[in-house]
């Protein structure tokens, strides 16, 4: 029964232990008595963990932000996303121009560039998939998690920062990833009706 | 047994130490005997832990090998606040009833 104790804090078990250890000496073994100690070092290993969540003061408009190492470089970050999605943004642009809005002799000048640009699998997946990674990188600095115990209460916070440079990428990117996923699934349908 | 209810083993273990200072066993019997609830070794020093560290009990020189607590003057006006607060639900509650 005392190997039970070791279930406990260790804090609470420096200060606390030989005391239980010597009660259960005394007190006749029985099974309500083990699910009282199960329950307790349940209960201590609870407090011992909100103990360890940081004490914020009582907040005037909301706990603050936990600044995480990436929102100390927000420009940085949005030119990365930016040079990341721009391989994918000229070919949709290219194609657009060529294909879409056909302008004369376009499609004929970059086909075979294009045929020659896509032919390796990886590319495609690196122009799809661009736009998803970039996204994540742009928006990374902009979002913030906070938590912490604020008025004896816990407290979670999403914070959002609104950076021009990143949002305009965000955008570039969500512009750019909902073309390609049409594109596909225009062309997984036309592939069905055949 | 929720805080503040008769129940309450921070509120009994308060109540067994007004009567004067006791170690961990004297603690249970004397729950056993006032309240006859028996309070497993878990709960009582969960609450004997709570209340130590809002400083409404302290430890005393160890006695042998047992540890005996006593109420702090904190301890004492808190459990008579509690205790009022009872008090004055406990009477509007039975004098209702015996209206009912």
């Amino acid at each position: 029964m005392k190997r039970l104790l070791r279930l406990y804090p260790s804090a609470w078990r420096a200060r606390y232990e030989a005391e239980v250890a010597e009660l259960l000496d005394e007190l006749p073994t029985n099974r309500s008595m083990l699910l009282d100690l199960i329950r307790g070092a349940v209960v201590e290993r609870a407090r011992a963990a909100w103990r360890l969540l940081p004490v914020n003061p009582v907040p005037a408009g909301g706990p603050p932000m936990l600044e995480h190492p990436l929102q100390r470089h927000p420009t940085s970050l949005a030119l990365l996303a930016l040079v990341m999605v721009t391989p994918t943004f000229l070919f949709v642009f290219v194609s657009l121009l060529a294909y879409q809005i056909s302008v004369p002799g376009l499609a004929t000048a970059v086909e075979p560039a294009l045929q020659a640009l896509t032919a390796p699998g990886w590319v495609d997946l690196f122009l799809l998939g661009a736009p998803f990674v970039a996204f994540l990188v742009a928006v990374l600095p902009l979002v913030g998690l906070g938590w912490g115990r604020t008025d004896g209460e816990l407290h979670l916070t999403l914070s959002l920062r609104a950076r021009a440079l990143n949002l305009a990428v965000l955008v570039l990117c969500v512009l750019l990833g909902g073309l390609l996923i049409g594109h596909l699934i225009t062309e997984f349908m036309y592939e069905a009706a055949r | 047994m929720t805080e503040g209810s008769g129940r309450d083993p921070g509120l009994l273990v308060l109540i067994s130490l007004a009567g004067g200072p006791k170690h961990g066993h004297a603690i249970l019997l004397d729950v056993a005997g006032f309240a006859g609830l028996r309070l497993g070794p878990g709960t009582l020093y969960g609450a004997l832990a709570r209340l130590e560290e809002s400083g409404l009990i302290e430890a005393l020189p160890l006695d042998g090998r047992r540890q005996p607590y006593r109420l702090t003057g904190a301890g004492a006006a808190s459990l008579r606040g509690r205790l009022t607060g009872l008090d004055v639900a406990v009477r509007v509650g039975l004098r209702r009833i015996q209206a009912a």
